[in-house]
């Protein structure tokens, strides 16, 4: 079935197609049409799920792990100031190794209000455990809702996908939905190994002595570096079925570039645009597009980064005092590479707060990165105004 | 002769023990002992949800628990949320008859706790929520909270800063939510505390118990006279015993003769600071909030609650 | 390992008996009315099981330690109810009431009590009053043959002769003496021994004689003109009304003394249309008649005179017509730590009368004993506290060995010598505590007093008197003034008993531990609880909470 969907539409009929059994969820702008268009599914009848309209974002990642954790799976939305309020409660479901999906519209951070996209909301959650996708389109949205339930439930560790704010959120576009029936093939009912069952009864989250605690994080290490395989594997399965796959990263026209611009969200549209045209005019350079952000998947990148001399990264966030989150990630994962598989890599800061991202400004900043001849790690801002 | 006469003084306590020995809880912790006459009313068809509070340690460290029912520790002000989110996650999974019981002490319930509990109280969350009161942050090391009474002296209201603030009154704001129960009860009373339990799991919806919890360490009192301390905050009036209904019918559970409230202060070093005027302070306070809760129980007969 | 920190195991594995540095222990304490019971009656015992209307085994608990509830019932001073904690809290329990109920109740068809195969030793019991007849009792429980002798016309020493029917009718005694005898015990009456049996003949064909003749004698009034008709002990006036003989008294006696001889005497001549006064020679503090008999007797409207006493009976051709008195004031305390009377000077005054009673002490006649024997005593048969005397196979007790004056010390006296002659006889071993019924649980000797208990589990009942007979009505007959306790108003009454020490399984200690460190014993009626020693923390909320002084707190070693 094809349907005519906003990305956050699109995140609503994911999570309906996998049959979330418990929505839990607060508005925020530009979240608010992803729980609106739950309700109406719930209301519906299309999904059969309780929804609990809770009283703020920390209640709906509580939520969301209370009925999780009740054998239940769950989803919710959120964005920004929401998500940060979550931040304790990211924590606990990816300690508590619970696996919630949750799609975050990336919004900047107040102050001052700003609803417009940015990514560092959920960078900033970078460290809770939490795998983060990072998605194009509204199709890519809908099929990485079901590939989140996919993976998370065979790592236990939750999974948030990130949506630009009305890029994505709020833009149409024809997306095909599977439906319930068909992604109960790729995706079986939620079953967990250990929950709060009266008939088998655990605590669960008590006092951990100094002597334990690091292997409970140890463990969740191993799941990450599992679900790199499990993402992958998701992805292909998802393909086989449905037709269509996403690669944790994606390579256009990079094996053979010099330079390669690598990006997340929505930008990479824009992107592609920009590198055919620039390979039309006889430049080499190509395209990184970075889906799966945690857990890092270094050695794609390493293999996508090998052959070029340099790489320019277009960071939507800043990590205030060092620079852009996805520069600095992609130099750690190059780190150890010889020096021959160790392309330059420049940072360009670009697109806070909103600001578009047009051809224009991936041209700038293809021709600042060809014209750059020493790697000095400095962190270069586009477009600033004085 | 084949028995002793058997006088017992309790008669609704079930012999069953779900809680078991060794759990951390001080000697003669209130806390403890609530949450043992719980549990054997409740049953093991219980699931408990405990906030950071004394009960998060009392219950033990990885990898052992002492509640005897499956426990989901949660984050300090979440007590509510997660246990409505636990009934909503049963529900969609299928499973029924199950006590979804949140157990938090004072500080997640009256403070951090507050807004979670005010959310599911009005959406009528099916869960039964235990507020068991030792009246401040005792896991912490006996901090004030907004349930600490006038006059008491916590470790951040030392000396002469000894509390000027007065306790919040939680059954009263929940009775304002119109939940479908609400009850005070406290450890002396185990009567008392197993048919408000009872009575909880027959209604459904928020339920509310409020339980009188003294704390030796937290009270500066004698580990012996926890007892004693919750029967004269009882019959002191300091903790009146009631069940509210829908927010507007109003039960008396019961109205010993009326115990002067230096009796109850007495037996707490907490309040040993306090001049003979504060005191007759407490008293009238005391009076205040017995004589308005008397009004209630009037208006609400008088409208038919 | 689990991904997540969820439990594997449950507390147990933490043995927090360590941190504990006191520990409960279930124990059984004295209730301060058993320990004042002269005749070691197990009160809590029989009162509580009374209070769960298991009336049958509250009779055998009293049946244990007497043969004569419903006589002790009536006419027993009670000094368990003076001591009573019950008293701080609406009154003493009625405990002589219970008894009477419980006495009553079996009296007609008592449960047959176990008895002991016969030993073919055969003792003889010297009085049929209630120290001989407790003995003999106890002895044939044993499995001992026992003869009594008795020189009145019919068996009760005193509680035939010595108490009128209005307080103990003779209904009761016939029976309670008849269960007695229905357990192989022998009565002879109408033998005085030293008369019509030989004392050294006793000593010679029983394997032990036991020697309970009681008081016998009044003391001389000591006042001129006492000797001759008009002037007569008032335990004669007693045994001529009791035995139905003419009084011989005139119809305006003085009963002097104040004790309960002189308060019977008094009532009976009332009873008898007399204009009957008493007058004794201290106030009514120093009485030493049992209070409600006192209480009675004013009641009735008979006048007492206090602080005074005869110095000359009056007489007009031998005939007694009057009284001439001194009055007394209260000096230093005597041995008996109540104050002396002393004379006031010039202070003597004359009162009409025509027949002296005198009731102001009694002490026993040793005439009968041999004279080898009768050197070896006093005033009375030295004796210790199990009746062992001088003699090995010789046992005494009651007045005639410590002159105590009431019943339940005889009854309690009768039962200890009972003991020893049975030890004596057998080789069996006497039993430690004699004064009470066995226990399973660990006993203190400590006597709780009112401020161990915890009265929070007591409700502030008032003690409930059964209804006596109106005073206009009972003074013209001998009928009993007293009324019994309804079934009902047994179990309210017997419901106030703290149970001070005893255990009554009240669950307090196992509901209120917050460790779960006390648990019930299974299976086993006595030791009804455990305490977890793995897991007990010593906060002492079991023994704080008990409300009945049963758990000691001790430290850890």
């Amino acid at each position: 079935m094809q349907k005519i969907l906003t990305g956050n539409e699109s995140a609503a009929w994911g999570a309906m197609c996998a049959m979330a059994q418990v929505v839990s969820a607060y508005p925020i702008t530009p979240q608010t049409t992803i729980i609106e268009e739950l309700a109406n599914l719930v209301a519906k009848g299309m999904l059969k799920a309780e929804f609990i309209k809770v009283e703020s974002e920390h209640s709906a990642m509580a939520g969301c792990i209370g009925a999780q954790a009740a054998g239940a799976r769950t989803f919710t939305a959120t964005s920004a100031q929401g998500l940060a309020l979550m931040h304790e409660m990211l924590h606990w479901a990816a300690l508590g190794r619970l696996p919630v999906v949750m799609a975050n519209v990336n919004r900047a951070m107040a102050p001052g209000w700003s609803i417009w996209t940015d990514q560092n909301d959920s960078l900033a959650q970078r460290d809770t455990g939490w795998l983060q996708y990072y998605c194009e389109s509204n199709q890519e949205v809908l099929d990485t809702v079901i590939q989140a339930y996919k993976v998370a439930e065979a790592v236990d560790l939750p999974v948030m996908l990130v949506l630009d704010a009305f890029f994505l959120s709020h833009t149409y576009e024809a997306v095909d939905i599977p439906g319930q029936e068909r992604t109960l093939g790729y995706l079986p009912p939620y079953k967990p190994s250990i929950y709060l069952d009266v008939n088998e009864p655990h605590a669960f989250g008590g006092i951990v002595p100094q002597d334990v605690y690091m292997e409970f994080r140890y463990k969740m290490q191993l799941a990450m570096d599992q679900a790199l395989e499990e993402a992958d594997k998701a992805d292909e399965e998802f393909n086989r079925m449905f037709g269509r796959g996403y690669g944790l990263i994606e390579r256009y026209h990079s094996d053979d570039a010099e330079t390669i611009l690598v990006t997340a969200g929505t930008a990479t549209s824009t992107a592609r645009v920009v590198i055919d045209d620039l390979r039309a005019r006889g430049r080499s350079v190509g395209l990184l597009k970075i889906r799966l952000f945690r857990p890092f998947p270094a050695q794609l990148v390493r293999e996508a980064l090998a052959g070029c001399r340099r790489v320019a990264v277009l960071d939507r966030n800043i990590c205030v005092g060092m620079g852009g989150i996805f520069a600095q990630e992609i130099r750690s994962a190059l780190y150890h590479q010889p020096p021959e598989r160790r392309p330059h890599i420049h940072g360009y800061i670009v697109g806070l707060g909103g600001r578009d991202i047009i051809p224009e400004v991936i041209e700038q900043i293809a021709d600042d990165a060809e014209k750059r001849t020493v790697d000095d790690g400095r962190m270069i801002w586009i477009g600033l105004k004085d | 002769m084949e028995a002793l006469p058997h006088l017992k003084n309790f008669t609704e306590v079930a012999e069953r023990e779900i809680m078991t020995s060794g759990h951390v809880a001080c000697p003669g912790c209130g806390a403890a002992l609530a949450m043992r006459l719980a549990l054997k009313t409740l049953g093991r068809d219980t699931i408990l949800v405990i906030p950071a509070c004394c009960w998060a340690v009392i219950d033990g460290p990885f990898p052992y628990s002492a509640a005897g029912v499956p426990v989901f520790q949660v984050a300090f002000e979440t007590a509510a949320i997660s246990a409505g989110a636990i009934r909503y996650g049963l529900d969609a999974t299928g499973k029924k008859g199950i006590n979804v019981v949140a157990w938090a002490g004072d500080g997640g319930t009256f403070d951090i706790g507050f807004g979670q509990l005010s959310a599911a109280a009005e959406r009528n969350d099916d869960i039964i929520y235990v507020c068991y009161d030792n009246e401040a942050y005792m896991n912490t090391g006996i901090q004030r909270s907004s349930a600490t009474p006038w006059g008491a002296w916590t470790t951040t209201t030392p000396g002469a800063d000894f509390k000027r603030e007065r306790k919040k009154n939680l059954l009263e704001i929940m009775a304002a939510h119109r939940i479908p129960y609400g009850a005070t009860t406290t450890v002396a009373y185990p009567d008392d505390l197993v048919r408000k339990f009872r009575r909880a799991m027959s209604v459904e919806g928020f339920r509310l118990i409020h339980i009188f919890s003294p704390c030796p360490p937290g009270h500066k009192a004698l580990e012996k006279d926890s007892i004693l301390e919750s029967r004269y905050a009882v019959e002191s009036r300091v903790f009146p015993l009631y069940e509210v209904e829908d927010g507007t019918h109003y039960t008396l559970s019961m109205d010993p003769p009326k115990r002067p409230v230096d009796d109850y202060l007495n037996l707490q070093g907490r309040f040993r600071h306090l001049t003979d005027e504060q005191r007759a302070y407490i008293q009238q306070t005391v009076d205040e909030e017995w004589a308005r809760l008397m009004h209630r129980m009037k208006v609400g007969e008088a409208i038919g609650g | 390992m689990p991904l997540m920190a969820a439990s594997l195991g449950d507390m147990t594995v933490n043995k927090t008996g360590s941190w504990r540095n006191v520990e409960p222990h279930h124990v059984e304490q004295v209730a301060p009315c058993a320990s004042h019971c002269p005749a070691g009656n197990d009160v809590v015992m029989f009162v509580t099981l009374a209070a769960e209307g298991r009336y049958e085994d509250a009779w055998r608990v009293l049946a244990a330690t007497t043969p004569f509830p419903g006589t002790c019932g009536r006419v027993c001073p009670h000094p368990c109810e003076s001591e009573c904690n019950r008293t701080q809290l609406g009154g003493a329990v009625n405990i002589h009431s219970i008894e009477r109920f419980l006495g009553d109740k079996f009296r007609n068809s008592p449960p047959e009590m176990p008895k002991a195969s016969h030993t073919h030793k055969r003792i003889a019991v010297v009085g049929s009053g209630p120290a001989g007849l407790s003995c003999a009792y106890q002895l044939a429980l044993a499995g001992h043959g026992v003869t009594v002798f008795e020189a009145h016309p019919q068996p009760g020493g005193m509680l035939r002769v010595g108490i009128p029917d209005y307080r103990l009718p003779s209904e009761v005694l016939d029976a309670e003496i008849a269960r007695i005898t229905d357990l192989g015990v022998e009565i002879i009456t109408d033998t005085r021994v030293g008369v019509d049996v030989q004392f050294g003949k006793l000593m010679d064909k029983f394997d032990a004689v036991f020697v309970a003749v009681g008081f016998t004698s009044s003391r001389p009034l000591g006042a001129e003109g006492d000797e001759g008709d008009g002037v007569l002990p008032g335990i004669e006036v007693l045994r001529r009304i009791n035995l139905g003989l003419p009084d011989e008294v005139g119809d305006q006696p003085l009963v002097v003394g104040g004790g309960n001889t002189a308060m019977d005497a008094a009532r009976s001549m009332l009873r008898r249309g007399k204009k009957v006064s008493v007058m004794y020679r201290r106030t009514r503090h120093e009485m030493p008649a049992i209070a409600e008999e006192i209480e009675e007797l004013l009641t009735e409207g008979i006048e007492i005179t206090f602080l005074a006493t005869p110095v000359e009976v009056l007489r007009e051709d031998g005939r007694v017509t009057g009284v001439r008195c001194i009055r007394m004031e209260l000096g230093e305390p005597d041995e008996s730590g109540r104050r002396r009377p002393v004379p006031v000077e010039d202070s003597e005054y004359t009162i009409e009368c025509n027949s002296v009673i005198t009731a102001i002490g009694e002490t026993s006649d040793l005439s009968f004993l041999p004279d080898e024997i009768k050197a070896k005593t006093s005033w009375n048969i030295p004796a210790d506290e199990l009746g062992r005397t001088f003699e090995p196979k010789l046992f005494a007790g009651g007045d005639v060995a410590d002159g105590a004056g009431t019943v339940t010390a005889a009854i309690g006296y009768g039962r200890k010598a009972a003991a020893a002659i049975d030890a004596h006889l057998t080789g069996r071993e006497l039993p430690t505590d004699a004064a009470t019924s066995p226990s399973l649980r660990d006993r203190t000797d400590h006597v709780v007093p009112f401020e161990e208990l915890n009265t929070a589990y007591f409700e502030d009942k008032p003690r409930f008197e059964p209804e006596s007979q109106p005073v206009d009505e009972r003074i013209k007959s001998f009928d009993e003034v007293r009324g019994s306790y309804s079934e009902e108003e047994l179990l309210a009454e017997a419901r106030r008993c703290f149970s001070c020490g005893s255990c009554p399984a009240c669950d307090n200690c196992f509901i209120f531990c917050p460790d779960a460190a006390i648990t019930h014993v299974k299976g086993d009626p006595f030791k009804l609880y455990i305490v977890d020693t793995e897991y007990c923390k010593g906060c002492g909320i079991c023994a704080a909470e008990c409300p009945r002084a049963c758990i000691v707190m001790k430290a850890v070693r």
